[in-house]
């Protein structure tokens, strides 16, 4: 039998609160971390983001004693990954844990604006995840993924196969993006911006908001079935269409979709959790994913009107809230969502909803024409 | 019986090499690129499009399937059994650096959509996978140097998707627009079955990239 | 006019990369997507940012674009008309 991977540990740490469950109480109650700039930097143009205050997160360096030269995007790795290590009970510093890095950007703000007192290297992906690394004294190389926005899936898959090649026990699995000009300006440039909170699968959506948010699943390997949420099976698969524009067939999102419905028990899937950036095309495009793989009809809660874009964390923050959804017999209301707007009409409300079910999938897209998919069972 | 080594392109700005055999050439850096581009290839106008990091990929998977005489795909069909797996250790820096010029200036702030995409490193994936109607995984993964050891297992990992049966994998880094280093393989299912013979045969690879 | 549409093609051809193709080969009325050039979503908005920083012409609506750069007559005209600098 193939080795059963759990999730033993979690944490999010974003403007709606520094722990998963705090998080999950903030949205079930309707509160977002999205708000209007004027401008940032030497950008003009009116924006709308979700931005995690500085001083909350050096406060909280504080209180889990994180002390070093680090960088905020490396803090923020760090305080959401400390607790959930912490949470978790393992040794993080055997060569029996790996550790994998989900980002987009990491600490590209350095290329703008050089700290002093901070190596310009840096920037490198793998340098800043080596930093997390040395913090918690783990022997093993540190891997980043690197897949665009759909990042945090992919690296949750990873560390699924790297568990069940036997290698390792632990994966401890972290996601964060920073949101410096940088990021926003190229967003904006394409066009893809709202100066509105966003309005995911709505007729009259904009356009999407970016977010900050740092979050961790620690993953376990066992031989034997234990209760808890299991990370049954994942996919990636590309469009193989545009390198920006998402396929106007779905194609990607429907494959990962079908791959993981093999191991989908259909009467038990309670939600999908959609990507729902609330720009035109995308949600089209998983309307049509969605309707293709027969999914049309089960309920799609989307989070980016509560968090915005979070890119490399997007996959385990969503993930994470959707075990908590799960277990709270709730699909997530999909805030911003009032009227369908688009070709296929997916089950999304705008209100909070009682579901059954044990198990749900997530769904990302991103740059590059990728796409992926999981799928989480809660074992009784 | 010896086992038959893997195929494979090596490029660097001053350098390519099919199968061991160094291909001649004049020009350097990325205009190398362009020269290789218009022997080898020629018939994908998009390629002036890329940046430094996807031109370099894109012509190390063209030259090796010209090489091995890979039918890539019939007509229209897409291709969902092969993945492309990429490594690389400077990931999109090089393309991070121009788009940053566009936008560090508050009198000549115009930020680049067409330098912005090239931002994320797995666009080099897409690329690849636009060209050869590969619809199968795609993804690419940041190590701080070139490990065999540590490519091979995760290229051995990537065959647990049970759709996957060969991957397209390789290591692609660019820090300057005339300064990239590249390799390209194709990896058979039963070839990662052996991560010591795997690992052997891309640190040959690694060895080239700085030739 | 002939100037600006001249200038405008250079401009075009430099900032898209559209190698191997020279300014005559670009026909005035021929429509800018589509067929021909093989121009695609992301080149529409680099011509945003062109009109931009060249004419000083702000489009903030990608929709408008779809008008403007209909062919390379059109889009000259439209400049004439709206440059700022």
């Amino acid at each position: 039998m193939a080795r059963v991977i759990r999730c033993i540990a979690d944490n999010v740490v974003s403007p709606l609160g520094t722990d998963s469950r705090s998080n999950y109480d903030s949205v079930k109650a309707g509160r977002s971390g999205l708000a209007r700039y004027e401008s940032m930097g030497n950008i003009t143009t009116p924006f709308v983001l979700s931005r995690v205050d500085r001083k909350v997160i050096d406060g909280l360096c504080g209180k889990l004693g994180i002390e070093g030269n680090y960088t905020f995007f490396e803090k923020f790795l760090l305080c959401s990954s400390v607790q959930a290590v912490r949470d978790s009970g393992i040794d993080a510093s055997s060569d029996r844990v790996i550790f994998i890095v989900s980002t987009t950007k990491g600490n590209v703000s350095l290329l703008g604006a050089p700290q002093e007192g901070m190596e310009q290297e840096r920037v490198l992906l793998a340098k800043a995840a080596r930093e997390v690394t040395e913090y918690f004294g783990n022997p093993n190389n540190p891997i980043v993924v690197c897949n665009a926005c759909i990042s945090g899936v992919c690296a949750q898959i990873e560390a699924m196969r790297a568990l069940r090649s036997g290698r390792y026990d632990y994966a401890v699995v972290i996601g964060a993006d920073e949101q410096s000009p940088f990021i926003i300006s190229g967003f904006l440039s394409f066009k893809a911006i709202s100066d509105e909170p966003c309005r995911p699968f709505d007729k009259d959506r904009k356009g999407l908001n970016l977010g900050e948010c740092a979050a961790t699943v620690v993953l376990e390997a066992s031989d034997v079935k234990k209760n808890g949420w299991e990370l049954v099976c994942g996919a990636i698969r590309n469009d193989a269409n545009h390198i920006s524009g998402p396929s106007r067939t779905g194609e990607g999102s429907y494959l990962a979709l079908m791959e993981v419905l093999k191991e989908c028990r259909r009467d038990e899937l309670a939600f999908v959790n959609v990507h729902g950036t609330a720009t035109a095309y995308n949600d089209e495009m998983e309307s049509i994913a969605l309707y293709r793989a027969g999914l049309i009809e089960v309920p799609v809660t989307g989070l980016k009107g509560y968090y915005g874009h979070t890119m490399g964390a997007a996959g385990i923050m969503e993930s994470i809230l959707s075990m908590y959804a799960v277990r709270d017999n709730t699909v997530l209301a999909t805030r911003g969502y009032n009227e369908q707007g688009t070709t296929w009409p997916v089950n999304v409300k705008s209100e909070l909803r009682e579901c059954k079910g044990s198990e749900f999938i997530k769904l990302l897209s991103g740059f590059g024409g990728s796409n992926a998919a999981l799928l989480y069972r809660y074992v009784e | 019986m010896e086992r038959k080594g893997l195929d494979c392109v090596v490029l660097n700005q001053g350098y390519a090499c099919v199968n061991g055999r160094v291909l001649e050439h004049e020009a350097a850096g990325n205009a190398l690129l362009a020269e290789l581009y218009r022997n080898h290839i020629a018939d994908w106008p998009k390629f002036f499009k890329m940046d430094t990091l996807s031109k370099a990929g894109f012509v190390a998977s063209e030259l090796l399937f010209k090489e091995i005489g890979d039918n890539r795909h019939e007509g229209d069909e897409f291709v969902q059994n092969r993945a492309i797996v990429l490594f690389g250790s400077t990931a999109s820096l090089c393309a991070d650096r121009n788009y940053q010029e566009t936008i560090q200036d508050k009198d000549n702030y115009y930020p680049s959509p067409a330098l912005f995409v090239y931002t994320l490193p797995n666009i080099v994936t897409g690329e690849i996978a636009i060209r050869n109607h590969y619809r199968g995984e795609t993804s690419f993964y940041v190590l701080e140097e070139p490990d065999a050891a540590q490519m091979a297992f995760h290229l051995s990992c990537a065959f647990q998707d049970g759709a996957t049966d060969s991957i397209l994998a390789g290591w692609v880094d660019s820090t300057q627009n005339d300064d990239f280093q590249s390799f390209m393989t194709l990896i058979q299912k039963e070839d990662a079955a052996d991560a010591g013979w795997l690992a052997g045969q891309l640190q040959l690879m690694i060895n080239n990239l700085n030739k | 006019m002939e100037e600006l549409i001249l200038k405008l093609k250079q401009e075009i051809i430099e900032v898209l990369n559209l190698e191997d193709i020279k300014p005559e080969d670009i026909d005035n009325d021929a429509p800018l997507f589509g067929e021909g050039l093989g121009l695609d979503s992301i080149d529409a908005l680099e011509l945003i940012v062109l009109m931009e920083k060249n004419y000083g012409i702000k489009l903030q609506d990608p929709a408008k674009g779809k008008e403007i750069f209909k062919s390379i007559n059109v889009m000259a005209d439209y400049i004439q008309k709206n440059r700022t600098r």
